[in-house]
């Protein structure tokens, strides 16, 4: 791979980057708002204290002026401090990133993982009662909203038979920790984790059966096959290898808006990630906040999919070249 | 392929293993603990800047006051001052300490502490405390003595009911670090001081050995955080909480009859109004501040809507049949505040009276287009009707209030917008009706100083920094305010209050539909002493001074700790943990053979 074509790569994400950062601005003062007006509603503030509260929020001076701070504060990796919690914004994003990227993070991979190999074994198998099977139950799945499915199970395996916490990352009131503490928060995790790799797995499972199905047609396999060799090898080393390339690109992206959330699936479960936080900052409005957690999604989506197009690069000697 | 099947494998096997672990380590505790649950997050625990209702509820278990509130009716009743003594003119009280006062980490809680609190708040004008410290100053004669002034005569005293925060740990925060600061330091006078915070996740507090009320019988209270309603419901139902704030209205009927569970509506004096624009006085008007339509400004005109909405149907059909039909505001959770009208003088739904004044008044049809002009060959009247986003029952009664206009002859066009918009919208004056409603605090001065023609909004350019939405005002009701603000004869007061109240009931600019309640649940088969406030119709969590979680008491059947995974549930896990690896066991067994079968 040349380096040209990597530093070029690598130009074209911090030109998106910096196109964000300014984007991100403007983006939450289209609605012209007063956060101080709608976060202090029925406290009974004096007008000076309501005042001095906007200058403290920085919202006194000029939309110009306010952007030009906005861009110093964010050069200098300063984020601001929430409107709402009056703690930085690095910080409370930072308290929140790590529930949301085991939850999501650990989901995205599981289905990732079975959703290849069902889409696998349904291609190889075309037509046959395995790929019957799990077509339906990848259609299914994939069209099956994830909020509908995280309340079923919830309903089922967490009220009905109590196998699990209807909510939370961890036992409120216990001191556990160590090992204690991270079973604890398995237990916990366990139903938002499966309602999210079911959720998912369809759409791996189905672009990699369609992908591999493609493959398949291709004249080298015939040869392959022509030289003898078994069956399981002419899938699993010339076939699969071929067809995984797009759904590497869908991985990639997807573990961009890992970082994200998944606002539906935490709120059912109560579970304290981005995602959930996304959604009160959004009532406040929190500025800073709503700012700073943009900023963390665009950047993991934006380097997620330099790390995919890098990836492509390495994997198919087609793109090295072009 | 068979790295990522081990490692598929190792996962699906660790998940199961927690599943089995956690049951595990449910074993009885001693410790007793009152767990709650709660829809919306606490911002800060700082009593100086919080505003959200989580907040309240941690500085009330947390902070003692000066002087209590009594559950049943809000009288005031000793504190940390066991007696006060009033001067003279009523300007001037002396509180007397409880005798061996101390912070929960052992420190003496002296006079000292009680001073501090106000003259600090007073000079760097501490957001929650300026309304009620804004005049007083207080003096340390000695370890157990407190002299409190005002500089105006002050109807709220001696009631002193700020939070006493410990100054040996607030001093260390200078006037601009105070207002950032977390305050999950822990230190307290109250029954209950905090543990553990977590946004997001819970609050847990534990038992104060050193409370003057003597020390709880309940070890712990945790505040348990749902984003789900239904899961909290479901939660309480289980046994994993044992009362549930803000219950979902689908699920209040349901719970209501649910046996071992008490559901409420707790009346905290909060209201849901629906607010026309009044149209300013002549001398408040604003350049670039709008009155709403012409017709609004017509108080016959106000009258006939008036008459077009029906409470009792708005309640029924959108609430959920929840909530007391409305007169006047409500200025107090307190219901001595809120004046009688009879009958014969409220505006009762009487849709043939509402249209008979509209045609007294000369609105009338002339095109027979079924909507009602202007007098003298106007326009057809059409209403700018803001349905608000975040509220349970706006959209819903805008159906219905529009039925009802439309039926006596008034068009509406509805828009629906959020809070933050809503607001602007406001300040500006442009908008004919929306709805919302007020939670009120104990005093009825705060409540009732937001329809002073003092907060009508005064610039276009910066509309939101005032807090009357009725754009609408009136010269006797500020020089009523003004004499209740100062007036030190309670009966003279509640006598002023009511008047005021009347005069803005008179002017049919805001309609209350409903007096309403937070829905709350409480599990009755492990404590006991649950206490509502006020009594009767208030709540029981997250009251005003919340006297409930001191007075709990766990009842003779309820087996310690509770919470754990009963045996059965345990069974369940193993055998899902096994089913789990046995399906992935024999998952891998398949692709193994699969090769040996080529």
């Amino acid at each position: 791979m040349s380096v040209k074509l990597v530093l070029l790569k690598v130009l074209g994400a911090l030109a998106t980057l910096a196109f964000v950062v300014v984007f991100n601005f403007f983006l939450f003062r289209v609605v012209d708002s007063d956060p101080v007006a709608n976060l202090f509603r029925g406290r009974n503030l004096t007008q000076e204290q309501r005042q001095e509260l906007r200058q403290q929020f920085g919202l006194d001076g000029s939309k110009l002026h306010q952007f030009g701070a906005y861009l110093e504060q964010t050069a200098k990796l300063n984020l601001g401090r929430s409107y709402i919690s009056n703690e930085p914004v690095s910080e409370e994003i930072w308290s929140r990133a790590w529930p949301t990227i085991a939850l999501v993070g650990v989901s995205t991979l599981l289905s990732t993982i079975f959703g290849v190999m069902m889409g696998i074994a349904a291609a190889w198998k075309r037509g046959s009662k395995t790929d019957y099977g799990s077509t339906v139950f990848t259609m299914a799945t994939y069209s099956m909203p994830d909020f509908w499915l995280g309340i079923l199970l919830l309903v089922t395996l967490g009220v009905s038979l109590g196998l699990f916490p209807v909510g939370g990352m961890t036992d409120p009131g216990s001191d556990a920790t160590g090992l204690a503490l991270l079973l604890d928060q398995a237990h916990h995790m366990f139903l938002p984790a499966v309602t999210l790799t079911v959720a998912y797995l369809g759409e791996y499972a189905i672009v990699m059966r369609s992908s591999l199905l493609d493959t398949m047609r291709e004249d080298y396999l015939t040869l392959a096959r022509a030289k003898g060799l078994r069956d399981i090898a002419v899938r699993n080393r010339h076939a699969v290898p071929n067809a995984i390339l797009p759904v590497i690109t869908l991985i990639a992206i997807n573990f961009g808006f890992v970082l994200s959330g998944a606002i539906a699936v935490e709120t059912i479960y109560s579970w304290p990630g981005l995602g959930r936080l996304t959604y009160d900052a959004l009532n406040g409005p929190d500025l800073p906040l709503l700012q700073g957690l943009f900023l963390v999604f665009s950047a993991a989506v934006i380097f997620f999919n330099l790390v995919s197009d890098l990836l492509y690069a390495y994997l198919d000697p087609r793109v090295r070249t072009a | 392929m068979r790295t990522l099947r081990s490692f598929a494998l190792l996962l699906c096997a660790l998940t199961a293993l927690a599943a089995v672990a956690v049951a595990r380590g449910a074993d009885g505790e001693s410790t007793t603990v009152f767990t709650v649950g709660f829809p919306g997050d606490y911002d800060t625990l700082n009593p100086v800047v919080g505003v959200e209702v989580p907040d309240y509820e941690i500085w009330n278990l947390q902070y003692a006051t000066l002087t209590d509130k009594a559950a049943a009716d809000f009288a005031t009743t000793p504190g940390l001052a066991e007696s006060w003594e009033g001067s003279a003119d009523g300007k001037t009280y002396t509180y007397t300490l409880r005798e061996g006062l101390t912070w929960s980490d052992g420190t003496p809680l002296t006079a000292d502490d009680i001073a501090y609190t106000v003259n600090r708040a007073k000079a760097e004008e501490w957001l929650n405390y300026t309304s009620t410290v804004q005049n007083l100053t207080a003096k340390a004669i000695d370890d157990r003595t407190v002299e409190i002034a005002s500089s105006v005569p002050d109807p709220k005293l001696p009631t002193m009911d700020v939070y006493v925060v410990p100054k040996h740990i607030w001093e260390k925060q200078d006037a601009k670090a105070v207002t950032k600061y977390p305050a999950t330091d822990g230190v307290g006078s109250g029954p209950f001081t905090l543990v553990e915070a977590k946004r997001g996740q819970f609050i847990r507090l534990k038992a104060n050995d050193g409370y003057w009320g003597g020390r709880p019988a309940v070890d712990e209270v945790v505040f348990r955080l749902f984003t789900n309603a239904d899961a909290m419901v479901a939660a309480l139902e289980k046994g994993e909480i044992d009362a549930a704030h803000d219950v979902p209205v689908e699920s209040f009927e349901r719970l209501s009859s649910t046996d071992g569970i008490v559901a409420l509506s707790g009346e905290q004096g909060g209201f849901n109004e629906i607010s026309v624009n009044g149209g300013r006085p002549e001398s408040e008007r604003v350049e670039g501040i709008g009155n709403g339509h012409p017709a609004l400004s017509d108080i016959e005109f106000r009258k006939a809507i008036a008459h077009a909405i029906d409470k009792q149907t708005l309640i029924e059909r959108v609430n959920a049949g929840l909530g007391r039909p409305g007169t006047t505001i409500s200025p107090s959770p307190n219901q001595e505040w809120i004046p009688e009208i009879p009958e014969a003088e409220q505006f009762t739904f009487d849709l043939e009276k509402a249209k008979q004044i509209l045609d007294a008044a000369g609105y009338k049809d002339t095109n027979g287009n079924g909507v009602r002009e202007m007098p003298n060959g106007g326009d057809d009247i059409t209403l700018d009707y803001v349905v608000r986003s975040e509220s349970q029952s706006a959209a819903g009664d805008a159906e219905f209030v529009t039925g009802w206009l439309k039926e006596i002859g008034v068009g509406t066009k509805q828009r629906t917008v959020n809070d933050a918009t809503l607001t602007e919208i406001i300040g500006k004056g442009t908008y004919d009706l929306f709805e919302w409603g007020w939670t009120p605090f104990v005093d009825p001065d705060p409540e009732l100083s937001y329809f002073t023609c003092g907060q009508l909004s005064k610039d276009p350019e910066d509309p939101t920094n005032y807090y009357n939405d009725a754009n609408w005002c009136d010269p006797s009701y500020d020089a009523d305010y003004k004499a209740q603000n100062q007036e030190l004869d309670h009966d003279k007061r509640v006598e002023i209050v009511h008047r005021m109240l009347r005069t803005m009931y008179d002017a049919a600019v805001y309609h209350v539909t409903w007096y309403e309640g937070d829905l709350q649940a409480y599990r009755t088969d492990r404590f006991e002493g649950w206490l509502r406030q006020p009594a009767d119709i208030g709540p029981v969590l997250f009251s005003n001074t919340s006297p409930t979680y001191a007075k709990l008491t766990p009842t003779a059947s309820s087996g310690g700790g509770g919470g754990g995974i009963s045996g059965g549930a345990i069974a369940g896990i193993v055998v899902v943990g096994l089913l789990v690896l046995a399906g992935v066991a024999y998952f891998v067994m398949r692709r193994r053979t699969a090769d040996e079968r080529e």
